[in-house]
């Protein structure tokens, strides 16, 4: 029997493929985790030239020196990126509905935090104040989830 | 609540999952194979130029490159080229250890395939070991490769000439 031969009926199957990552964090994110968890606090780290990052990486971008004192921000801050997410795709994103993705430049902090804004996501915009919305107390787990979303606050 | 600095005891991990949801799409050749594993037949495709049959089938000769557009059935016996004695547990197959994996030059093929051998104490195995496929039973093949369960040393002879036409 010859291909051009066969009438053939096509045959497809769904697969996942799932890789279960436990994703190693190191002393200074897993610090900064458990202070998520423990303090409600959201730390940031100095490096040389005076900068505070958050997170907290251990050392500095701009010239590879190691980090220094741990520094507390504030869990508000101003959005200096936006990225709307219209479709997510299952399971690719962190919800099933819409929302955005902001860096926030958290006040006391001088590089900015990847997060969401999921409430009244629309209307986020580069400049919009926002603030930590928190798991309450026991749910927090020591992620970055344990901030459930940034909210918009009014402008000031 | 002020603290002077985060907790000493790190958080050690988080999760992060990879999940990838694929549609897989047979294609001619591999669907006509696996259905053909339903009524116990094992296929292979011809190569139109050397005349090698390559199991499972494949559209073009990964050799000559020449199309293979013959469909012909191979036997459900062969011999053993190689094999490998497996001490250690696969996370999803649950086997006991020790087992044996090998490749099966099928007769009327003329690449092996990867087969598992049971029915066998490990030590028993040899290249050139003649083995045949145990299939699910009646009824219970679904057209796919768990349709056959494993090979074993042959109790029959192979009969005929192979490979055949289909």
């Amino acid at each position: 029997m010859r291909l051009g031969d066969m009438v053939i009926e096509p045959m497809t199957q769904r697969q996942v493929m799932e890789f279960p990552y436990k994703h190693s964090t190191g002393p200074i994110v897993g610090r900064f985790l458990a202070a998520l968890k423990e303090q409600r606090q959201i730390w940031g780290q100095r490096v040389s030239g005076g900068a505070v990052i958050v997170p907290p990486q251990g050392y500095s971008e701009w010239d590879g020196s190691a980090g220094t004192e741990w520094v507390p921000v504030e869990d508000q801050g101003v959005v200096v990126a936006v990225a709307k997410v219209w479709q997510p795709v299952e399971r690719l994103h962190p919800f099933p509905e819409p929302f955005a993705y902001v860096l926030v430049r958290l006040e006391g902090a001088d590089t900015a935090l990847l997060h969401v804004v999921k409430t009244d996501f629309d209307h986020v915009r580069i400049g919009s104040r926002v603030r930590a919305e928190w798991l309450p107390d026991g749910e927090r787990r020591g992620s970055i989830w344990d901030i459930r979303e940034f909210r918009l606050l009014p402008a000031a | 609540m002020k603290c002077s600095a985060p907790p000493e005891t790190p958080v050690k991990y988080v999760e992060a999952v990879v999940w990838l949801p694929y549609h897989y799409v047979a294609g001619d050749y591999r669907a006509v194979y696996l259905r053909a594993l339903k009524d116990k037949k094992i296929l292979g495709s011809r190569c139109d130029v050397t005349k090698k049959v390559f199991v499972p089938p494949v559209i073009n000769s990964p050799e000559s490159f020449a199309p293979c557009s013959e469909l012909v059935q191979v036997s459900d016996q062969g011999r053993i080229t190689t094999f490998c004695i497996v001490n250690i547990p696969v996370i999803g197959r649950n086997l006991e250890l020790p087992y044996v994996a090998a490749s099966v030059l099928l007769d009327g093929a003329d690449i092996p395939i990867f087969a598992l051998i049971q029915e066998c104490r490990t030590e028993d195995v040899h290249m050139g070991m003649r083995v045949e496929a145990v299939w699910k039973p009646d009824g219970q093949r679904q057209g796919d490769h768990e349709d056959i369960l494993y090979f074993r040393p042959s109790q029959s002879s192979s009969s005929g000439e192979w490979p055949r036409p289909i």
